[in-house]
């Protein structure tokens, strides 16, 4: 019994739910005191789930150190112990390879749950009129499916940065350890406030949570805001970490042009992540005011313009799928060159390329709104600026065709779910420009083609390349492979499944499917494409289920691989897998190029000693 | 910018406290007078490149690593200040926001607030400032008890800020936070702002509290250096809500 | 070399046999306005463009899969480039120009679609939880219905009551959000006799995917016949037109007439009833009072029920419609 409530997880859901019954009292011991009517829900919940949050970091133990250090006492350098198994998951680890991993448990999570909100809402969908959900519980479920799977995902960007830029570029961890155990930990209160909604009433307005609906929305409404911004708050300093590391603890002889392409990924991403996302915490904190206060900002009888707040949210949510794609891309241009046995083609430019689509993202987010009634003279330089965007992210897919050929190619696991992101990303980016020329954007804005075009993007950008990620690196996160049949068998079901979704739902959205509906007139006859969209959203969640049995299984009974399984010229895997505590015991210098596959006698890295055989531990 | 001696980096920083006040004056004299916005969004960015450069140091970012090695102190140092300025600059992104949503929905119209206090506030801020900066060339240069007194300071004229605007702004004002749009622009500005006020009186009680059980020396000073830039940060935002609030355009009916 | 001359046939190849597909599918709902042809013709650009780059971008990718799989028993790496300068200067400055070509293109496409007709038709739409209103301001007509005559541009002047809507008409193409304060426009030229159906395209609440009306193209005579006969119908009696409009206008979405309980109190045994308000006191609620509810809401909330939802109908309503409504309403004994 004792052992449980030493673990960081349990103790910080126990002051998590001490922090919110004390919110909630204090909210309303202060109203009783300013002579307000005592009792106000919405007040009390959104102060009780603040409170929580707070606690639960105290809790969990992330914030001991600081709290040391504030009141005078000395914290000596952290030495993380080599200690396995799994308890060393479900509390506070300076370690960057435990706290990725932590990230990573966390995404595969929220991607199951969110996964599983499509699954009902999309069986739902598969006749019109409503079978088993309300009105209100489909729209809750559809916008909760939109926002947790997008904290899912900069969960599981959080999780490959954290677990691999200090290993990319030879640093022992992050920058700052504290600061990145604390972010990871923000993450999950921040999760549990977002799907408590769900018990607030729900919430009926999409994730992007526009005004004037949001403002009169049910109580859930407040935990999605809330939730989000915490969220937020979570990623802008995981993002800062990952700049200042990669900045200041790079190995010596790795300058900017010899850096592995994941860290060039790495920091476009992290530069948006570390600004933008203010935005979308400050838009949402003004709603989350007009329902509190009163203060009319998106407001017309108050003198307010729901439009602001469009321009405020969407300044980050553009940037935003950026965010979600670019390490995604990162990785691509990252292991293709193993698979190949080829160099990266055109290196530099693809680092660049990343940087450009970061800086050219914060020009565009006007394309959302090209409907909305905002200023008529600003639709056509968003509609110059979005179309800019495709020439960085043509000299990707360029790049990857040059890295490509004249190869010798295999096709283990990881490179089938990276051919997957390269096919399903290409037909996302090709209904880009329907999308951004405006005349068109009319017909296909608030479309299902719309939503095709996103799922496209996000499943080429982030969820294919991230199960290659996964399949290349748990070797080196636990010193054995996962099932490569099994593995296979997931590839098979969620690509062409995948394929499927998305080009029906970019069909039926030309055809006049609008998104975001509860139900659909039968005169459409959209049924069956609908009840084709459904059976392909179930073959995909097979496969993530096949995935997930694969990977408990693989942990305890997966064919061991210690060393450099894939002949990878990357540091990490010149040293033994699981990775030692330490990373880099005994340091690396760079001598040559990261991609120069196919020279003979070109090494990218030297260590001062043999990593395999010098001294261990 | 190497100081020839604690003097002389005491003087520096009294000369560019002067400066602020003139042209905290200055723009006063101009709102009152012919309240040309332009001029007005000048002069803050004038001041605030005057903190940046002077009381900030940005220019220490840009300087060579004396010791490469990762573990050193020195090297740490110099990673702080890069997370700090990171930090900063997202900070930065919020109070953008909340000016941009100001212009766009208030335009040249503003709240009607009371303009003795304004200034009052606003030349408290600055003055916690030049304590902030004081307290901070103190300890560089190892003078313990002539920290201890600037930092004090700057805490208690930071209270009295929050005091001026969340205790007595807030009540005079004749309108609540949901009773129109100047109103609620108001509150949200100054409420970010206090807050941010709040924080950064918290970290200087802890390198208040710290410093006088003796944890600083001139060489080793980081949480002084960090809270006071916060500070100065939380001042430089001011240098343009004040404006933003109180001097640009005409009262709206 | 040999490479490149069968990439070149397949990738010619696969665009014609991709272009064939997408336009042979029907994408696309019919052309019944003159801004959707404009349209569907930006479209047929776009669909050249993404056959052409897919089969491209899939042909070169396919190939190379094929060509160059590493077979059995082959050790070593794969050819040393790491790039080539020319190359990448070409596929940036191309694109970077098709770009420029292309929004170009959408910008004269927007002119054309935007093009004013000053002697447009004008509606004004009013759009709410969950339904569209329209009035003719020539012809002084109200309607739940959008009667349209065939060739003659309509200048829709909308605004929501409440939150965001979107007006939209698959086969018109154009979408337009309803902005709550303020005006926006939509014009459109109606080219198809015809039925077609208005759902509102930007999430609205619980019953958005409910919220649609009938718009109707028809000839110019049937138009005129059908202004006419909306004048110079007899006034309803106002108690029917009371309920009549409690459902068109969405009253009773929030407000049951059974006692049931919703978003707001119900209008069963509600007239001449004691109710406290939302301050502690107490009112009897007379016609004044039901008056105002409907005109300024918020002056006086019901206790336990919400402020700032109702919508004020101030605007939307004349003086004889909201006493229909009162009327109606006395009748839920």
């Amino acid at each position: 019994m004792r052992k449980f409530f030493s673990i960081g997880l349990v103790r910080g859901l126990i002051w998590q739910m001490v922090g919110t019954a004390l919110g909630i009292g204090i909210l309303t011991g202060i109203r009783l005191l300013i002579g307000l009517p005592v009792w106000k829900a919405e007040s009390a919940f959104v102060f009780g789930a603040l409170l929580g949050a707070i606690f639960f970091l105290y809790g969990v133990g992330v914030l001991d150190d600081w709290i040391k250090v504030a009141s005078g006492k000395e914290i000596p350098e952290h030495i993380e112990k080599s200690t396995l198994g799994w308890r060393r998951y479900f509390g506070v680890s300076l370690d960057h390879k435990v706290i990725g991993i932590q990230y990573l448990t966390l995404a595969l999570v929220l991607m199951a749950v969110g996964g599983t909100f499509a699954l009902i809402f999309r069986s739902e969908l598969t006749e019109t009129g409503m079978q088993f959900l309300t009105l209100m519980e489909y729209n809750t479920l559809m916008s909760l499916h939109g926002m947790v799977m997008i904290v899912g995902i900069l969960i599981g960007i959080a999780a490959f940065m954290n677990y691999l830029v200090p290993m990319l570029i030879g640093a022992r961890d992050m920058a700052f350890p504290r600061l990145n155990a604390f972010a990871f930990w923000l993450a999950v209160p921040a999760g549990i406030i977002l799907l408590s909604s769900m018990a607030l009433g729900g919430f009926d307005t999409g994730w992007t949570g526009y005004p004037p609906l949001s403002a009169r929305a049910p109580i859930g409404m407040q935990m999605f805001f809330l939730g989000v911004s915490l969220a937020g708050f979570s990623t802008i300093l995981g993002s800062l970490n990952i700049i200042v590391t990669v900045i200041r603890l790079r190995a010596p002889g790795m300058i900017p042009f010899r850096m592995p392409i994941f860290i060039w990924a790495s920091i476009a991403t992290s530069i948006i992540s570390l600004t933008a996302t203010q935005l979308i915490g400050l838009s949402f904190q003004m709603v989350m005011f007009q329902r509190l206060f009163g203060m009319g900002f998106f407001d017309p009888g108050k003198g307010g313009n729901p439009i602001l707040f469009q321009h405020l949210f969407w300044f980050y949510s553009h940037p935003a799928v950026y965010v979600f794609v670019l390490p995604g891309l990162g990785l691509i241009s990252e292991m293709l060159p193993v698979f190949a046995r080829k160099p990266l083609f055109g290196y530099k430019w693809v680092a660049i390329s990343s940087i450009a689509i970061a800086l050219i993202g914060f020009l565009v987010w006007g394309h959302h709104m090209f409907a909305s009634g905002m200023a008529e003279y600003l639709r056509v330089p968003f509609m110059y600026s979005t179309l800019l965007v495709a020439v960085p992210t043509g000299v990707k897919f360029f790049s990857w065709l040059g890295t490509l050929w004249r190869g010798k190619i295999t096709y283990e696991t990881p490179m089938l779910f990276l051919l997957a992101g390269i096919v399903v990303f290409l037909f996302g980016g090709l209904t880009g420009p329907p999308n951004a020329t405006v005349s068109t954007d009319l017909h296909l804005t608030d479309t299902y083609f719309i939503v095709g075009h996103f799922h496209d993007t996000m499943f080429g950008g982030y969820v294919f390349p991230f199960f290659a990620g996964i399949y290349y690196w748990f070797p080196k996160m636990t010193g054995r492979r996962l099932n490569e049949k099994l593995g296979k068998l997931q590839f098979w079901l969620m690509a062409p499944a995948f394929i499927v979704l998305s080009l029906v739902m970019m069909k039926v959205g030309m055809l006049g499917m609008r998104r975001r509906i509860a139900d659909y007139d039968p005169a459409l006859q959209f049924v069956d494409e609908n009840q084709i969209m459904t059976i392909a959203a179930f073959l995909i969640a097979l496969g993530v289920l096949i995935f997930f049995i694969n990977v408990y299984w693989s942990i305890q009974k997966g064919d061991v691989a210690t060393g450099n399984i894939w002949n990878s010229r990357s540091p990490e895997w010149q040293v033994p897998s699981p990775m030692p505590v330490h990373n880099y015991k005994i340091p690396f210098v760079v001598v040559g190029e990261p991609y120069d596959y196919g020279l003979p006698g070109s090494v990218y890295v030297k260590f001062q000693e043999d990593p395999l055989h010098g001294t261990s531990k | 910018m190497e100081h020839q001696n604690k003097s002389s980096a005491l003087q520096l920083g009294l000369l560019v406290f002067c400066s602020l006040a003139v042209l905290t004056a200055v723009e006063f004299v101009l709102a009152i007078t012919i309240n040309i916005w332009q001029f007005l969004i000048l002069i803050a960015l004038i001041k605030a490149g005057l903190v940046v450069y002077y009381y900030m140091h940005i220019s220490r970012l840009f300087e060579a690593d004396v010791d490469t090695n990762h573990e050193s102190y020195a090297y740490k140092l110099s990673t702080n200040r890069i997370g700090l300025w990171l930090f900063l600059l997202s900070d930065l992104f919020i109070f953008g926001g909340l000016l941009l949503s100001r212009i766009n929905l208030l335009g040249l119209t503003r709240p009607e607030l009371g303009q003795l206090l304004g200034l009052a506030v606003t030349s408290i801020l600055l003055i916690s400032s030049f304590f902030a900066n004081r307290a901070e060339i103190s300890m560089e240069y190892g003078d313990r008890r002539q920290f201890l007194t600037c930092i004090s300071a700057t805490i208690v004229l930071g209270i009295l800020f929050l005091v001026g605007v969340v205790g007595v702004e807030w009540r005079l004002a004749p309108f609540g936070p949901g009773d129109n749009i100047e109103s609620a622009v108001f509150f949200v500005m100054t409420g970010f702002h206090a807050f941010h006020v709040l924080t950064g009186v918290v970290f200087l009680v802890i390198v208040l509290r710290n410093g006088i059980h003796g944890h600083y020396s001139a060489e080793k000073h980081w949480a002084v250096e960090a809270s006071v830039v916060y500070w100065h940060f939380v001042d430089l935002v001011w240098f343009f809500f004040y404006p933003a609030l109180y001097l640009i355009g005409t009262i709206a009916q | 070399m040999k490479h490149v001359v069968i990439i070149v046939i397949l990738v010619v190849a696969c665009t014609f046999l991709i272009h064939t597909g997408l336009t042979n599918i029907g994408l696309l709902p019919v052309e019944a306005s003159a801004q959707s042809v404009e349209i569907d013709r930006l479209f047929g650009i776009h669909i050249w463009l993404v056959s052409a780059l897919f089969s491209l971008i899939m042909v070169v990718l396919l190939y190379s899969l094929i060509v160059f799989r590493r077979k059995k028993g082959e050790t070593g790496d794969g050819a040393y480039i790491t790039g080539n300068t020319t190359l990448e200067v070409l596929w940036t400055a191309i694109p970077l120009l098709a770009v420029i070509v292309l929004a170009y293109i959408g910008g004269k496409s927007l002119g054309i679609i935007r093009l004013i007709d000053p002697s447009a038709l004008q509606v004004k739409v009013i759009s709410g939880q969950w339904f569209w209103r329209y009035q003719y301001p020539d012809y002084g007509v109200t309607t739940t219905n959008l009667y349209l005559p065939v060739g003659r541009q309509v200048k829709l002047e909308m605004t929501s009551n409440d939150v965001l809507h979107s007006f939209w008409v698959p086969e018109f193409r154009v979408k337009q959000d309803l902005v709550p304060g303020r005006t926006t426009e939509l014009r459109i030229t109606p080219t198809l006799i015809g039925d077609y159906k208005v759902r509102c395209a930007e999430l609205c609440g619980a019953s958005h995917a409910y919220m649609e009306g009938l718009v109707k193209v028809v000839s110019q005579g049937d138009f005129d016949k059908w202004i006419s006969d909306q004048q110079s119908a007899a006034p309803m009696d106002p108690v029917l037109r009371g309920q009549q409009l409690s459902q068109q206008l969405g009253c009773i979405n929030c407000h049951s007439v059974d006692g049931s309980e919703k978003t707001g109190p119900t209008w069963l045994q509600l007239y001449q009833s004691e109710v406290e308000l939302s301050d502690g006191s107490s009112v009897v609620a007379d016609d004044n009072y039901l008056k105002t509810s409907i005109v300024n809401s918020n002056l006086q909330v019901l206790k336990g029920y919400p402020a700032n939802v109702m919508p004020n109908f101030a605007d939307l309503l004349d003086q004889t419609e909201v006493e229909s409504l009162v009327a109606y309403i006395k009748t839920l004994k």
